[in-house]
């Protein structure tokens, strides 16, 4: 235990998702050695954060303002919506430049275990986007475990009747890796999917 | 695999020893609580990253010591092919064990696979006879990830979606509304997927295994006696999907998932007759012996390279008759025994050696 503040913000972040009680600690006594000027930089970008930046209010991205970027940006294609768990998949998706339409971030993924279900995504705010901004074709984003599977899965069946182009990512070999270090799933997943050579 | 040099510090009640197996039979010999079944279990240990009797980690470092080591130079192809691998385990009675592959730090545990390979029979075995269906399964999807590490993952998936669709019945509190409903189904064809996956997969090998054991188990009993193995699945008649909508008001009433590859099990019959009810003690001893090996043979067979044979108090199991017709028939690869009693002459391995508190003298 240490004197009240220091023991104050070891507990603070502590409960940081992947902070033990060691990097807590260790974390809270370099701040301590710190310049002043630069703590106090780092305490007000955790406070501008929070008071400046929230979920765009169509897509559920980070969003400074009412809505985020993308979705303001007229140069997107709006017709094709690619449907991703959390913000951080949004960036990883920006990364490739392969993706010029808008996202939908659902806020997690079907999990029982962890009090997940559809109520608790963005399943419903995604449904009433299709009609209003004319969606034609939904991209099915989520990663590929048991969760994400079951997810797209879920949205799949929901949006089946609904007449609109439903695709899902492929899942298969790392670009530029070797086929004999690839694990077996892998592997076996990218056999399954396949695809003909045009000749 | 074949072990060349294992050494070992602070590992159960070993201080510090070194050991050479032969390349063929070494013979453990020494009193009760000696540990024998310690230096069974480090080699283990190496192929798993887990003791075979179910200890916690801590109970296999030296009490007052603050780390164990296992250390072990062996050829993963067998002796004389390939290249010779140096694996080395620190455990740590409290926190994470480190391992490294040739000095290199290990990814998963499940990479160890192609280096370290054992199979092991210990008197708890009967178990697979006398025990409950979840011994036999772990039997069959133990051999399964040995002969085809892909079903590894499967297994893994199964699991979760296990746990994720009975969390999900649990909450229904036995109602089925309708959003329920169609987050049930999104489980249920998940698990049907890999259901039906690992049912065609355990089938496949307890048809592979069958007459393994039979020949194995007529070898050690010097009878032709019939042994049948058979595949339990009443689920696999229509599939699972339609298994599991069956029984989905029943699932709900309960809150568990009550049918599929969870329930599995698998009978075995002597002479036609159920061996768990029917057969006696020594019949019962000589059948679980008879299906560890049949799956060393198997496993052997599907990697093409057998793994070392580590055989645990083997002799109080059986009569001597039975020892010496297990004897003729060792398959000829690495082994490693253990005894209290005297090695039986018709034996004749090629190392003894004496366990003592702790220390190895030459036998």
């Amino acid at each position: 235990m240490y004197a009240g503040p220091v023991q104050d913000l070891i507990d603070e972040l502590g409960r940081l998702p992947g902070v033990g009680p060691k990097s807590a600690q260790r974390i809270a006594f370099h701040l301590l050695k710190l310049p002043k000027e630069e703590a106090v930089r780092l305490a007000r970008a955790v406070i501008e954060m929070k008071e400046r930046v929230a979920l765009c209010a169509r897509c559920f991205n980070v969003a400074e303002g009412q809505e985020c970027g993308i979705c303001t940006d007229p140069r997107r294609e709006h017709r094709v919506l690619c449907v991703v768990e959390e913000p951080r998949d949004v960036v990883a998706v920006e990364k490739t430049h392969e993706f010029r339409g808008r996202y939908h971030v659902l806020q997690g993924a079907i999990s029982p275990i962890e009090g997940i279900g559809p109520d608790q995504l963005k399943v419903r705010e995604l449904l009433a986007r299709l009609e209003p901004e004319q969606i034609s074709e939904v991209i099915l984003c989520t990663n590929p475990n048991i969760e994400g599977e079951a997810t797209a899965m879920y949205l799949a069946r929901l949006l089946a009747p609904l007449g609109l182009r439903v695709t899902r990512i492929a899942s298969g070999l790392p670009v530029g890796g070797d086929l004999e270090y690839a694990d077996e799933l892998t592997l076996g997943r990218a056999l399954e999917g396949r695809r003909e050579v045009g000749a | 695999m074949r072990l060349r040099h294992l050494w070992l510090v602070d590992f159960r009640n070993f201080p510090s020893v070194e050991l050479e197996p032969a390349p063929g039979l070494t013979a453990l010999v020494g009193a009760n609580g000696e540990g024998k079944t310690n230096l069974l279990e480090a080699v283990a240990y190496l192929a798993t990253l887990s003791s075979f009797r179910g200890a916690p980690g801590e109970a296999l470092v030296r009490a007052g010591a603050d780390r164990a080591v296992v250390r072990a130079e062996l050829d993963p192809q067998g002796e004389g092919r390939g290249s010779t691998a140096l694996v080395e385990a620190e455990l740590h009675p409290a926190g994470r064990d480190r391992v490294l592959v040739n000095r290199q730090p290990l990814r998963r545990a499940s990479d160890l696979a192609g280096t370290a390979r054992v199979s092991v029979f210990s008197p708890d075995d009967l178990a697979l006879v006398k025990g409950g269906p979840v011994h036999r399964r772990r039997l069959v999807d133990d051999l399964l990830v040995a002969s085809s590490p892909r079903l590894a993952a499967v297994q893994a998936d199964l699991e979760r979606v296990l746990r994720q669709r009975g969390t999900l019945l649990r909450q229904a509190g036995g109602r089925l509304g309708a959003d329920v409903a169609t987050t049930l189904d999104v489980w249920d064809a998940k698990m049907s997927e890999l259901g039906d996956a690992l049912g065609q997969a355990r089938a496949s090998l307890v048809d592979q295994l069958e007459p393994l054991v039979a020949k194995v188990y007529d070898q050690v009993a010097a009878t032709a006696a019939h042994v049948a193995l058979t595949y339990h699945a009443p689920w696999r008649v229509g599939g699972l999907a339609h298994a599991l909508a069956a029984a989905r008001t029943e699932d709900l009433r309960r809150g568990v998932t009550t049918v599929g590859p969870h329930r599995d099990d698998v009978a075995f019959a002597i002479a036609g007759l159920a061996a768990r009810t029917h057969a006696s003690q020594g019949e019962q001893r000589s059948l679980a012996l008879a299906l560890r090996l049949g799956g060393h043979q198997l496993v052997a067979e599907a990697s093409g390279t057998p793994p070392m044979l580590l055989l645990d108090d083997v002799f109080s199991e059986l009569d001597a008759d039975r020892s010496a017709a297990l004897l003729v028939h060792l398959p000829m690869a690495q082994a490693v025994l253990t005894t209290t009693g005297p090695v039986p002459g018709a034996l004749a391995p090629e190392l003894v050696v004496r366990v003592r508190d702790g220390r190895l003298e030459p036998g």
